[in-house]
């Protein structure tokens, strides 16, 4: 009967779907999957899911499979019979109450277990992270090393990171699906959510806010690398430095003023003992990372692309200047520039050794940050930060900027110099 | 005994009286007609919010899609998902209540036929006030439990979420008063013989469903005074400089939306549970066990509400506790899922559409109800909570648990509704492209959620491994539109032309395929005696109605003043009370708008025209 | 919906010509219905008010004194619970006069008797105008609360205690005002055309919401008044 025929046809598709899942899950064509063992709390929900889709698996094929059946079996024929007018069977009833509360036994019980387990305080070894949503992007603090960044997260291989999840503003959701579940940031509270990569190497992965908490919640993602033990001391000691300005190769080396700012850097970095560190610490080597991580976002239509031989003519020294005399230094902060003490937005001490920017929206390179500067509200729906180019259209505002903002040239140079934050 | 169908007349019965204008529809106080405005009100909300998910899945059907943009999309999910909930679910529900229970338990109207049309009234207009300004691009866009903070004025400052508190205060007067009316219908208006244990499953589910609304809708009521007051006079509740707890709205929410998942589930378990018996010729298997696991599932649903919110840090304790209560849950669902296959083992099962959206909904209900006991692990439910895995398990429940449920409802009840038969090929082609269609659509979701798609999202990076699920997601999407297509083809013309039913086209047992079809307006010529749970399949038919001669003249039926019934006068009143008290609350909208004196005195001559209004109707006669 | 279920209530609204299977009238079950979800709405508004306590960052606070760091101004502890006693004491004795209100309607057809005080208790005006007027008083008592809380710096946008005090006693207060209303209803029918024992369905329901309303004043005044 035709009611059959699709019964096993979707029995069909369904076990194809579960067959392909379980194939997909093993291969990398899945990024961003669920099923990884790389952390202890990733595994322990990983064996909850197994029996949970055991279990599940096995009574979905058993009802459907008694569906089926029941409807070929019983389909009306002509002149059948009028059926046995049965009302019940208790003993049947009874035997369908308890199998599924015994089945449930076997969930229930290492559910509770693994619920203790993973809420358990975090050892006091751990690496401390605080995490601060933010409309739409990521804080990250590392309090025993007096580092502040944002949207790009470094763990060390191997060793515990307990998150400390705040938020500024509205709730949001930290989730890394290849490390394990996620854990809401919640207005007027700590939560916490502590894991150890422990079965990976260095590896470049996806997070993202998992809360629906306005306009651009689907940009405010983040950035996961974890990476080997010494790299994350060398990440981190570079990290709470000042900016090493005008050192980095990427900076155009013009004379006389980035001298004067590598000097300061270079003060500041004094205190610590290693003179042979490299002058910028470990940044995760973009060659590794694999095609999925890095967005894709497209531009936006109606923003005119600042052209790359402008760009080129951006000058780190002027490009400081312009910024410490702009709107710029209202939200961030960059320290080792002494205008540029704003908390509002992400703090951009090291921005040039990050590999993407707009948390996670697009990739840190000339041509987007500078179209980032000139108008942001067009590349990121309801962003905080405010058009900058001159004579660019504000989307919120709905006006022009005049006053104050920045011409092609001028944003060229900011992009110089903050890609020099290295 | 009655095994098969009854012969069909060869025109309509009628008693003559039956008026067409739209005034008769703007006063009527007869359940059958104010089921029959639920029913169409909600099949155009279903259109509504069926286009508003197609412009979703067309957005998400790449890509970086760009469609429409990231306020236009939040607006849309937010609608989508509050269209669907509270204006066509639980509306298609409210129009089988209305048509079906008095029918099934013999009475000739509910209990307080004007405060009925008020309930439908007041749903419409709630309707309104929460579907109409996303014409205007201001809908809300908090999502459908608009979490605090982001619903208070701080983050969501247009008027946006204010159409959204207003609309769902106005709908949640609507189901409370519906509510009141049918739990009294049920407990005092069966007929002589119609003990609760002889009650057809429809009318017990309901009557569950009935004390989960007035328990869960105050507490939703209370919560959304407490964001009114936030937005409109400037309280704290919260207010996070208040030091307010988010997690307060978060608890209150689920209180009530977790109840809310069995109020729009608990009628379809209902209807299938009439529909299962009827097309296998055998009564249901362990009636009393389908009852009492019903009530349990609706008392359970009071314990369970924070499996919402395992991911807020509640801490391992509460997060144990409310993993195992859902757990439990699965046990009377479960119950009922094989006291309904084994209703038709042993059967002469006969695949009518009707019956076909029946069986469709045990078998796709399994998979939503498999996928939640996964979610019930709260670790688990840590990859799962949020992403599109759950978007999945609630369509699954939703579109094939309820709204399935309600499909069979449709095909089985139409007759009855209009006395004519819904055409069954169509039906079967409504039924294969739907079916396909809504397996195609959510299935592969469970894949991008345990892939890592959050949900919620107007749009996703290429690369992520999300595209081909996307993509099938959204061609299924084809398939239910089809689907939904045929059957309003199906509809309009049946209502028009359908072959004639007769009072019992299915050869079902219970009461209301006694009476002819359509109803007249009295029901029940006179008030049956029952002494059977299937009194026509146990009872003989001179029992339960009068013969042709008494009960019909001159080749039509006895008017209601020919029998001698007394029928309650049709009346403007509920519908003027309706749109008084809608326009009094959305007086609000002018404080938002700085306008304090139009908004007291458009609250305050609206408050009097309602009080005058309820007046008028306290002392003019009922009938 | 609360106006609207008692208004259908009252207007003999109902369909009842014939029997009702349990026996009662439509409503009294309503009615009852309405009760129950009327418990989930306090309940909800009561447990709100008991999360929020002692979560204000700011005062007045209801049972301590707090010092404005800014200014150093000082404010008392604010919740006056000897005056809510006397306004307690009233909204009970009001339930008292209700009962006596309903038993006089019920027995208007026994026959008159001869003691002064056995003749004011047949009088279903007097105690139904007693059951008015201590419910007003109780009001006023609510009112003179409310006005001294805002003259000692709290109102309902103040903190968090401000806003779910006044909301909750806001809503109880907005209750009793329904049910002075409702009474001054029996009462205007009672003057009309006099209340007969027919009517006793009318009062007994009357009396059920009132009870109700003193039954919740009772929770809340042990709950948030005496429970520090």
């Amino acid at each position: 009967m035709t009611g059959t025929s699709r019964l096993r046809r979707s029995l069909g598709a369904a076990t194809a779907a579960l067959a392909l899942a379980a194939l997909a899950a093993c291969g990398s064509d899945h990024p961003n999957s669920t099923f990884l063992h790389w952390t202890e709390f990733g595994r322990d929900i990983d064996f909850l899911w197994d029996r949970l889709l055991g279990w599940g698996t096995a009574v979905f094929v058993l009802v459907e499979a008694v569906l089926v059946y029941t409807i070929i079996r019983f389909r009306a024929k002509p002149d059948g019979p009028t059926p046995v007018q049965t009302h019940g069977n208790t003993t049947l009833e009874i035997t369908w109450t308890i199998v599924p509360a015994v089945i449930l036994v076997f969930i229930a019980v290492p559910t509770v277990r693994t619920v203790f387990k993973t809420q358990a305080k975090a050892p006091d070894s751990a690496l401390q992270v605080e995490v601060i949503g933010h409309q739409w992007w990521w804080e990250f603090k590392y309090p025993q090393y007096g580092i502040t960044t944002a949207n790009e997260l470094y763990l060390p291989v191997g060793r515990t990171v307990n998150f400390a999840l705040k938020t500024k503003d509205v709730l949001h959701s930290f989730w890394i699906p290849n490390l394990g579940g996620k854990r809401d940031l919640i207005s007027n509270r700590t939560n916490y959510l502590w894991f150890t990569p422990d079965s990976i190497g260095a590896a470049a992965m996806n997070g993202q806010c998992a809360e629906y908490c306005g306009d651009s919640h689907a940009n405010m993602k983040f950035k996961v690398f974890t990476v080997a033990p010494a790299d994350f001391e060398s990440w981190a000691a570079h990290q709470k430095r000042p900016a090493v300005f005008g050192v980095a190769p990427a900076a155009p080396a013009t004379p006389a003023v980035p001298v004067k700012s590598a000097a300061r850097g270079a003060v500041a970095a004094a205190p610590a003992p290693a003179d042979t560190a490299p002058p910028v610490g470990y940044a995760f080597p973009a060659d590794q990372i694999k095609p999925f991580w890095w967005p894709k976002t497209p531009l936006p239509a109606g923003l005119a692309e600042i052209p790359d031989a402008v760009l080129a003519q951006g000058d780190a020294a002027r490009g400081k200047d312009t910024y410490s005399r702009s709107a710029c230094i209202g939200c961030h902060t960059i320290t080792g520039n002494p205008m540029s003490m704003g908390v509002i937005g992400p703090n951009l001490t090291h921005f040039g050794s990050r590999h993407t920017l707009a948390a996670g929206l697009f990739p840190n390179d000339a041509k987007h940050l500078a179209m980032w500067i000139k108008n942001s509200r067009m590349m990121k729906p309801g962003v905080l930060m405010n058009t900058q180019g001159m004579n660019e259209m504000d989307p919120m505002m709905h006006q022009k900027v005049t006053t104050g903002g920045l011409t092609d040239a001028q944003v060229a140079d900011v992009v110089a110099y903050l890609r020099a934050l290295k | 005994m009655t095994t098969m169908a009854a012969p069909a007349p060869a025109t309509l019965p009628t008693t003559g009286e039956y008026k067409t204008g739209i005034w008769s529809w703007l006063t009527t106080v007869d359940h059958k007609r104010i089921g029959i405005l639920y029913l169409v009100t909600a099949l155009f909300f279903f259109v509504w919010g069926g286009l508003e998910a197609a412009i979703i899945r067309a957005q998400l059907a790449g890509p970086n899609m760009g469609l429409v943009t990231a306020q236009q999309y939040n607006q849309l999910f937010t609608m989508h998902g509050t269209t669907m909930v509270f204006l066509v679910i639980m509306p298609l529900s409210s129009a089988f209540f209305n048509f079906l229970i008095p029918l099934q338990i013999g009475a000739r109207d509910v209990a307080f036929p004007r405060l009925n049309a008020f309930s439908y009234w007041v749903f419409l207009a709630g309707g309104i006030v929460v579907t109409l300004p996303i014409l205007f691009g201001m809908a809300p866009d908090g999502g459908w439990f608009g979490y605090a903070p982001l619903t208070t004025k701080a983050y969501s400052s247009g008027y946006n979420i204010d159409y959204w508190v207003l609309g769902l205060q106005i709908l949640g007067v609507a189901s409370l008063a519906a509510a009141f009316n049918f739990i009294t219908t049920i407990i005092n208006m069966r007929a002589p013989g119609m003990v609760l244990m002889r009650m057809p499953v429809f009318t017990w589910m309901s009557f569950v469903v009935q004390f989960l609304v007035i328990l869960a809708f105050p507490v939703i009521t209370a919560a959304l005074v407490f964001l009114l007051f936030d937005r409109f006079f400037g309280t704290n509740f919260y207010t996070v400089a208040a030091g307010a707890d988010p997690l307060l709205w978060q608890h209150l929410f689920w209180v009530f939306g977790h109840p809310e998942v069995y109020i729009l589930i608990l009628p379809a378990f209902g209807l299938v549970s009439e529909v299962l018996p009827t097309f296998s010729r055998k009564p249901l298997f362990g009636y009393p066990v389908i009852v009492y696991s019903g009530i349990l599932i609706g008392a359970l649903g009071f314990g369970v509400w924070a499996h919402h919110m395992f991911s807020v840090g509640m801490g391992p304790i509460a997060d144990s506790v409310f993993s195992v209560t859902t757990m439990l849950i699965a046990i009377p669902t479960g119950v009922k899922i094989l006291n309904w296959v084994s209703t038709m083992w042993g059967g002469q099962i006969r695949f009518t559409t009707s019956m076909m959206f029946a069986i469709a909904l045990v078998a796709m209900f399994t998979v939503g109800g498999i996928s939640g006991i996964m979610h019930s692990s709260a670790p688990a439910d840590l990859q799962q909570t949020d992403s599109y895995f759950v978007v999945a398990h609630f369509h699954y429940v939703l579109v094939g648990g309820a709204v399935l449920g309600i499909m069979a409802g449709v095909y089985y009840y139409f007759p009855k509704l209009t006395g004519r038969m819904l055409d069954e090929t169509l039906g079967k082609w409504h039924f294969w492209t739907f079916v396909i269609g809504t397996n195609l659509t959510f299935f592969p979701m469970h894949m991008s959620g345990l892939y890592g798609m959050p949900r919620r999202i107007y749009t996703y990076d290429a690369g992520q491994g999300w595209e081909m699920y996307n993509l099938l997601s959204s061609i299924g999407v084809i398939f239910q539109a089809i689907g939904m297509t045929i059957f309003f083809v199906n509809f309009i013309r049946s209502w028009k032309k359908g072959a004639i039913a007769g009072n019992n086209p299915w050869g079902a047992p219970t009461l209301e395929w006694a009476i002819p079809s359509p109803v007249p307006d009295y029901n029940f010529a006179h008030i049956p005696v029952v002494t059977s749970r299937y009194p026509l399949w146990d009872q003989k038919a001179g029992d339960l109605v009068k013969s042709e001669a008494e009960t019909t003249t001159g080749g039509r039926l006895k008017t209601a003043a020919e029998l001698g019934i007394p029928m309650p006068f049709p009346t403007i009143l509920p519908l003027v009370a309706a749109v008084f008290m809608t326009a009094m609350l959305c007086g609000l909208l002018f404080i938002h708008a700085g306008n304090l004196p139009l908004a007291l005195g458009i609250m305050i001559t609206c408050g009097l025209g309602l009080a005058f209004t309820l007046i008028k109707w306290l002392t003019s006669p009922l009938e | 919906m609360a106006t609207a279920a008692i208004a259908e209530s009252h207007s003999h609204g109902e369909v009842s010509h014939h029997r009702t299977s349990t026996g009662l009238n439509h409503r009294k079950v309503a009615v009852w219905a309405f009760i129950g979800s009327e418990c989930m709405l306090f309940v909800s508004l009561i447990s709100t008010y008991l999360i929020y306590k002692g979560r204000s960052v700011v005062g007045p606070y209801p049972h301590e004194n707090w010092t404005d760091p800014a200014t150093g101004k000082v404010f008392k502890e604010i919740l006056n619970i000897p005056v809510t006693s006397a306004s307690t004491f009233v909204l009970l004795m009001s339930s008292l006069a209700m009962v006596l209100a309903l038993a006089a309607v019920q027995n208007k057809d026994k026959p008159m008797p001869t003691g002064w005080w056995d003749r004011q208790l047949r009088s279903s005006k007097l105690w139904l105008w007693m059951t008015a007027l201590l419910g007003t008083t109780f009001l006023g008592f609510q009112a003179y609360e409310f006005t001294s809380f805002v003259h000692e710096g709290l109102t309902i946008r103040t903190n968090l205690f401000g806003s779910s005090f006044f909301t909750l006693t806001g809503f109880h207060g907005a209750h009793v005002t329904v049910g002075v209303l409702w009474l001054l209803a029996l009462l205007g029918i009672d003057y009309k055309r006099g209340l007969k024992p027919a009517d006793a369905l009318n009062v007994d329901i009357a009396a059920l919401y009132w009870h109700f309303v003193d039954v919740v004043w009772i929770a809340i005044f042990t709950l948030i008044y005496l429970i520090k």
